[in-house]
């Protein structure tokens, strides 16, 4: 197993095992897409897909937790298209 | 990570969240993102997320003075209307750069706001507060026609009614009591019994998006509002900087907005400012201690490219800006409107708008499946058209081409 691949089954496990358990509360999931150079590229769907909290959900929840666990990561992008979500759970509009 | 921790305040249905929460990772900040409702991941990252009630400062602020205890916060910023006292109520507990929490206060609160400027001499329109418990027929014999209703505390237009006879203000008025009792309404206290009713000017509106520094006004941007806004409600659509009028009347703009930022007492931070002109000159209309609202703030590049929301947190963080002059460019964004209430079934022309010469970029906000609901009970737009070119009338134009070849199905 090359050190890449390893770290992908290792950013795999943490999404298996505790991001998408919390995500799943509010309707969504986060799909693995790829690892290349330390940096991971991930989906969003369901619920937070076109989400108005994606945002936070990625960088303080997602991005900080995969680093955390694994200092190798350098940088956890989205790649979703949040345009085409149909179900997000939150919704934008002014206060 | 590693930069000094920087305390955002998300409502969980803000527009604002994208770029504010860019602007922090290209900043380098720590962020932390507090929101009304839990995260869910929030028991997994609490160093970076927390829930606050942004509807009770104090209590919010209690529970960030708390938190911080072992994590030093070194700014916070709200990102709108609804989190702005909350920011300052933080901000001066725990000595940070905001303004006072009883201007931001005054600001969130039309009456109070109106009150304020009234007493300082700034030219605001003849104003009433109405008790929401009032009896309409007889609220409507004490007030003079043209007039505009409106809530407290709400944005973007929502709720807003220009009544022009006794009947239109009754049912304006109860239109506004109904309003108030939806669930996606959030407003308690003075917000939640009253209303107001003020006079109608006529005439030109116009935004000012500034920075206070130290109590001083920097103007970043005079937007013209060139759609009219006579009534029955008063749907914001197009936005295009830098303004088109003369500079002597920019700047008697600028004098009025400070003179308003002056009387309510704040010195730190964004405001957006919402204007009439006509020839008796200037009328304030809305002094809000936030920045502009929806995504209209991409329409603005600061220097070298520098973003509204940049700048907002460097002055949070007291950490020099390079520059407040906007480029040289002009800019403009239309909210696309919601035409009818129904449900978004698609979207099409997206290609063919994106095409028009000068256009930035279309984005769609609504998703399809969403309930639409148009002012003046909504809340949200459909959309976002942007456009950049060498003059603001080419700007004006590319948008209203753009939103012409935008097609929405809504059933």
């Amino acid at each position: 197993m090359t050190e890449g691949s390893d770290l992908k089954t290792r950013v795999q496990e943490l999404i298996d095992t505790m991001i998408n358990p919390a995500v799943a509360g509010h309707g969504g999931y986060v799909e693995l897409i790829d690892v290349q150079d330390n940096r991971v590229y991930l989906q969003m769907g369901g619920g937070c897909q076109g989400c108005g909290a994606a945002d936070v959900t990625l960088k303080s929840g997602i991005e900080r937790l995969i680093k955390e666990e694994l200092p190798e990561v350098a940088e956890v992008l989205d790649t979703t298209d949040h345009s085409s979500g149909t179900n997000p759970y939150y919704t934008a509009g002014k206060s | 990570m590693g930069g000094p921790r920087l305390l955002l305040l998300l409502p969980t249905r803000t527009y604002r969240t994208e770029d504010f929460v860019d602007a922090a990772h290209r900043l380098g900040v720590d962020l932390v993102c507090a929101s009304e409702r839990p995260s869910t991941l929030e028991s997994l990252s609490p160093d970076t997320l927390l829930t606050l009630d942004f509807s009770d400062p104090a209590a919010a602020a209690a529970r960030a003075v708390e938190w911080s205890a072992d994590r030093p916060l070194a700014a916070v910023v709200g990102v709108d209307d609804v989190t702005a006292p909350a920011a300052a109520a933080i901000a001066e507990r725990l000595g940070l750069r905001a303004s006072a929490p009883a201007a931001v206060t005054a600001a969130r609160d039309k009456f109070q706001m109106r009150q304020c400027l009234a007493a300082a001499g700034v030219p605001v329109p003849r104003f009433r507060r109405i008790a929401l418990e009032e009896a309409p027929l007889r609220a409507a014999r004490g007030v003079e026609y043209p007039c505009v209703l409106k809530p407290l505390a709400l944005s973007a237009s929502r709720g807003v009614i220009r009544a022009n006879t006794a009947d239109q203000f009754v049912a304006a008025f109860e239109r506004i009591r109904a309003l108030l009792q939806r669930d996606d309404v959030s407003v308690s206290g003075d917000a939640a019994r009253f209303l107001l009713a003020e006079e109608y000017v006529p005439g030109l509106e116009i935004a000012l998006e500034g920075l206070l520094s130290g109590g001083a006004l920097h103007t970043l941007a005079l937007f013209d509002k060139p759609d009219p806004l006579e009534g029955p409600f008063f749907e914001e659509t197009i936005y295009v900087t830098p303004s088109r009028l003369p500079a002597a009347i920019q700047e008697s703009i600028r004098t009025t907005t400070a003179a308003a930022c002056a009387a309510l007492g704040l010195t730190e931070g964004p405001v957006h400012a919402e204007l009439r002109l006509n020839d008796d000159g200037p009328w304030v209309l809305e002094v809000a201690a936030r920045s502009i609202g929806g995504l209209c703030s991409r329409t603005l590049r600061f220097g070298t490219g520098m973003t509204l929301e940049e700048i907002i947190l460097r002055h949070a963080l007291d950490w020099p800006i390079a520059t407040l002059e906007r480029e040289r460019q002009a800019a403009g964004v239309m909210m696309i409107p919601i035409p009818r209430a129904g449900r978004l079934e698609g979207v099409r022309g997206l290609d063919d708008a994106k095409a028009v010469p000068l256009i930035e970029d279309v984005v769609v906000s609504a998703h399809v499946g969403q309930t639409l609901v148009p002012l003046p009970e909504g809340f949200q737009y459909l959309g976002f058209v942007f456009a950049r070119g060498a003059a603001p009338a080419d700007v004006e134009d590319a948008l209203r081409i753009a939103h012409a070849r935008l097609r929405f199905d809504i059933r």
